[in-house]
């Protein structure tokens, strides 16, 4: 390789800093040093003239290495980057340091400390400048199709969505019809209006309107030509990566072909069996063959193979005037090839019969919410009618009973936020129909969070609808009076209700769909203890995954009323196209290399990668190595730290980088402090340095700062040489536990941390030299607090005593 | 027993999450299913375990611990097996309990028997109608108590500390 040339730019910030810092002895340290062959003093670097210089300086090929003394790093290294690159170099042979916000505004009262420190910094960046390597861009295809699981309203928009914008679309579900939860509840809150209502797909020219919405069986939805609707289906194996994957689904057989079936329901008609309608909460019988309610997608019908007597009736199949009936239609396997998938499984009703003290399949008039949303249905079993089930009497007397299964510490902890919402439309509707009718609703607290939602509340409240403010603890039968009784204190009045009532309402907890952990293991995602699919970050990347090419949307990450999940819906649909948009991944490779001469049947990388980018491959013999993607390695460097052997480097961070690095750093002291060295990850630690910089917080200049991709990278013997190289005390600054940017290397950094505090003291060293601080951007004052704790501390240790080396 | 926890707590509630009973008392957030599963609550209106959990969260030592209330309770445990957010309710009765006691606030049975189990080692007096039933049964005639070994039993787990804060009041 050339050798390195480096070229060093000096900022001053409008001179504000070289009233701090000597910037002639800076300069004059610099030139001094080896392989510099410019340097350059300027009011900033980062844009304008300044800028040019770099660039001219790149053009001329004067200098192949850049290094920039600027503040604000964390926008000027992208702008100087980006301009770098632009000029023919590659942009990963630049090192931008802080000078401003770094060491001379928080070191500003100690002027010739400042300026000791800012040539350590300056050193450092020179040192490590001239071991980086190019890194190499590297294009993936990324397929224009997508996979969307789960055909409820989540997934019937986001799908909608991605086909209107050119993506080939398919949309599986593993139900016969589409619709999911949504089409059985029938109605949605808080405008009462009906469930399968959609966004219409742009391609209905003809009267597609800003305002327009449809039902799903109208909207034309059905009829996108880059839209594969695939009902009865679930997904097998997924193979690939992000932007390619080959995913095996298995269709089951409906008997009916759709392009024949006219609808007509002269197959129903004739059909002999009867058997239970699960959809309508069992509450009245359906044919073998059958269509779950009229307005539902697709409008062909299936039949249920437990039920059907197939060719021993065939009856259906004579009366077809189309011939639409196939009893001999097989499973069948389905291989397509997508750029990325989403899962828009949802959620379902808890299971109530748990909760054995409310007797869910002991008394027949106890129900769920989902099962009285048939009956207040019209299309439902009963036509609207709420009745007893045990008897079919009209229900005079309704109890709700909140939270069953919900802010429960023995099923389901959280508040599954939309049942309050739920018995509310329930219990409105029913008064709205029968005045008559003696509706009770038992609360713990009444959760109206969205918007109109508390005007549904005060108009519940207008119907006469009583509140009781308690959860039962029992729901008994009196045999006499036939009727049951609801247990219930009313905490308010302190009294003891003994509710009567033909019909209880379970307002049941909301879990994860059948089949979600099935799923997640298929794709190798993450669950959280919940159950409901993990979102890659809740605050900013709400419908990502950690796999890149996955998304998440509806009611699959927590529980969701319709408005929230179509959100969700459009939100997952915009972060797959962006991610296949340009029809290709562009990535730099400052990712993980095995060195494989060292590395061997070991697991602890593959096990601990955060995105799944090892494996372990098979070479000679019985052994195995490590082998990296590096399309889905994210380079935060945690499987470095893991590595016993030390077989594993980054690119972009190289052992012999960080320890030329924090060598320079701790080769110039300038105080009479003991040196101290913070390790700070490039996320949140380096930016609550940033921040007690920029706030002018004070500390003392012998705390020297190294940037690290990941708190998780550091091992215990980089430590140990830090101390050899001369400090004093140790500070590893990485983000929160829960804030880590790469997931697990700050809780990864905390147990090496803790191991090797165990082997200092092995070595004679107090392990108080060496602390591990979590820290974020808004935290500075924090930091500025640790480094002078750590001075101080260090300072009454006294120098460092280590062992001769032999 | 922490006793140098209690001393120190800032608030009643985390006197008596300190207490071993006591640690779930926070986590109620007051649903009523205790009220409405206790088979006292209806028959005496001086006890509610959700209005006594409230009391306690409030920090209102005072008439919780020399009330009434913390007594009747019959440890039937329903409102602990039902208790949605696993507050051990019944448990922490028993902590209060404690907490009184130490307070000199107990009635008199409770006192009575701690005396009787001091002076004879045992709750209930052996009457000879016990005796003979025995007899009749085949059962051995029922040995003294080894009162000096219970009597260490009961100085080193604190068992008679109370009955000495009450002599000093």
């Amino acid at each position: 390789m050339e050798q390195p040339k480096v070229g060093v730019f000096i900022s001053d910030c409008g001179k504000q800093l070289s009233e701090i810092i000597d910037f002639d002895a800076l300069t004059s340290f610099v030139k001094a040093l080896p392989n510099i062959t410019l340097i350059a003093k300027g009011s900033e670097f980062w844009r304008g003239k300044g800028l040019q210089t770099i660039v001219d300086a790149v053009k001329s090929r004067k200098i192949n290495r850049v290094v920039v003394a600027e503040s604000l790093t964390k926008i000027s290294d992208v702008n100087i980057a980006q301009a770098v690159e632009d000029a023919g170099l590659n942009s990963y042979l630049v090192e931008v340091i802080d000078i401003k916000d770094h060491c001379a505004w928080p070191h500003r009262a100690t002027p010739k400390e400042a300026t000791e420190k800012a040539k350590a910094m300056l050193l450092s960046a020179i040192e490590r400048a001239k071991l980086l390597e190019p890194i190499a861009k590297l294009e993936f295809p990324a397929l224009k199709s997508a996979l969307v699981i789960g055909g409820g309203i989540g997934g019937m928009q986001t799908a909608v969505d991605l086909a209107d914008l050119g993506f080939e679309v398919n949309l599986i579900d593993k139900e016969p019809f589409l619709g999911g939860l949504a089409a059985r509840a029938g109605r949605f809150f808080p405008t009462d209006d009906c469930a399968i209502c959609i966004q219409p797909p742009s391609s209905d020219v003809k009267t597609i309107t800003h305002t327009s919405r449809k039902c799903v069986y109208r909207s034309g939805f059905s009829e996108i030509p880059n839209l594969n609707i695939l009902t009865n289906t679930k997904v097998v194996s997924v193979e690939g990566v992000p932007g390619n994957y080959k995913v095996t689904l298995e269709k089951k057989p409906r008997y009916v072909v759709a392009e024949k079936c006219v609808a007509c329901d002269k197959c129903v008609s004739v059909c002999p069996v009867e058997t239970l309608d699960e959809y309508n909460a069992n509450l009245k019988n359906r044919k073998a063959i059958y269509i779950n309610v009229p307005a539902v997608h697709p409008q062909v019908y299936v039949i249920d193979e437990n039920a059907c007597k197939f060719h021993n009736c065939a009856k259906c199949v004579e009366v077809c005037p189309t011939n639409a009936i196939d009893l001999d239609q097989k499973t069948e396997q389905v291989i397509l090839n997508v750029g990325s998938i989403v899962i828009a499984t949802g959620f379902k009703e808890f299971d109530s019969t748990k909760i054995k003290e409310y007797h869910y399949d002991d008394y027949p008039d106890v129900i769920t919410n989902l099962e009285l949303a048939r009956m207040i249905d019209d299309f439902g079993p009963t036509a609207g009618a709420i009745i007893r089930p045990s008897d079919g009497k009209p229900a005079k007397k309704i109890v709700f009973v909140q939270c069953a299964g919900s802010r429960d510490r023995r099923y389901n902890p959280y508040c599954s936020s939309i049942c309050c919402m739920i018995s509310l439309k329930h219990a409105s509707l029913i008064k709205e129909a029968n005045p008559d009718t003696e509706v009770s609703i038992c609360y713990i607290d009444m959760r109206t969070t969205g918007r109109e939602h508390e005007y549904y509340y005060e108009k519940a409240r207008d119907t006469g609808i009583k509140f009781v403010k308690g959860r039962p603890t029992e729901i008994y039968a009196d045999e006499e009076k036939g009727k049951l009784i609801v247990d219930v204190e009313d905490a308010l009045l302190k009294r003891f209700l003994d509710l009567e009532a033909d019909l209880v309402v379970l307002a049941t907890a909301m879990v994860p769909a059948e089949g979600t952990a099935e799923l997640a293991e298929l794709l190798d995602l993450d669950l959280e203890a919940d159950g409901f699919f993990k979102e890659y970050n809740a605050k900013l990347r709400p419908t990502e995954t950690k796999q890149k090419g996955i998304f998440l949307c509806g009611g699959a990450t927590f529980p969701k009323d319709a408005p929230t999940a179509s959100l969700h819906a459009h939100s997952a649909a915009m972060k797959a196209v962006k991610f296949l948009t340009s029809g290709k991944i562009v990535k730099d490779l400052r990712t993980a290399e095995i060195n494989e001469e060292y590395c061997g049947d070991c697991e602890f990388c593959p096990v601990t990668c955060p995105y799944g980018a090892i494996s372990l491959e098979p070479t000679t013999g019985d052994h195995f190595v490590a082998r990296v993607n590096d399309l889905l390695c994210e380079g935060c460097g945690v499987c470095v730290g893991t590595c016993p052997l030390n077989a594993i480097e980054l690119k972009h961070s190289r052992p012999n980088q960080m320890a030329a690095q924090i060598n320079a750093l701790l080769s110039v002291n300038g105080t009479s402090k003991p040196l101290v060295l913070a390790l700070c990850c490039q996320e949140c630690g380096h930016t609550a340095v940033d921040s007690s910089g920029m706030a002018k917080m004070e500390y003392p200049a012998n705390v020297r700062i190294a940037k690290v991709p990941c708190a998780g990278i550091v091992r215990v013997n980089q430590i140990l040489e830090a101390f050899r190289a001369g400090a004093q005390g140790v500070m590893l600054v990485g983000c929160k536990t829960d804030g880590c940017h790469y997931e697990v290397g700050s809780d990864k950094a905390e147990k090496r941390m803790d191991s090797a505090k165990v082997l200092l003291k092995e070595y004679g060293i107090e392990p108080e030299r060496l602390e591990l601080f979590k820290m974020v951007y808004i935290e500075g004052a924090q930091f500025a607090e640790a480094a002078k704790m750590m001075t101080d501390r260090v300072t009454k240790l006294g120098k460092l005593k280590l062992m001769k080396e032999s | 027993m922490p006793h140098h926890i209690e001393k120190t707590a800032k608030s009643f509630s985390e006197e008596v999450t300190c207490r071993h009973g006591g640690e779930t008392l926070t986590a109620c957030y007051q649903c009523g299913t205790c009220a409405s599963s206790c088979p006292v609550a209806r028959l005496d209106a001086r006890f509610n375990p959700r209005e006594i959990i409230k009391l306690s969260l409030l920090g209102e030592r005072e008439e919780v611990v020399s009330g009434d209330a913390i007594w009747l309770c019959t440890s039937c445990f329903n409102c602990q097996e039902r208790c949605p957010q696993n507050v051990e309710i019944a448990d922490v009765f028993y902590a209060l309990r404690n907490i009184a006691i130490e307070d000199g606030h107990s009635p008199n049975i409770y006192s009575d028997f701690a005396s009787a189990l001091t002076a004879e080692g045992r709750i209930v007096q052996i009457s000879k109608f016990v005796e003979k039933k025995r007899e009749e049964y085949g059962l051995p005639p029922l040995k003294p108590v080894g009162l000096d070994s219970l009597n260490k039993i009961l100085s080193a787990t604190g068992f008679t500390k109370p009955e000495k804060t009450e002599e000093k009041r």
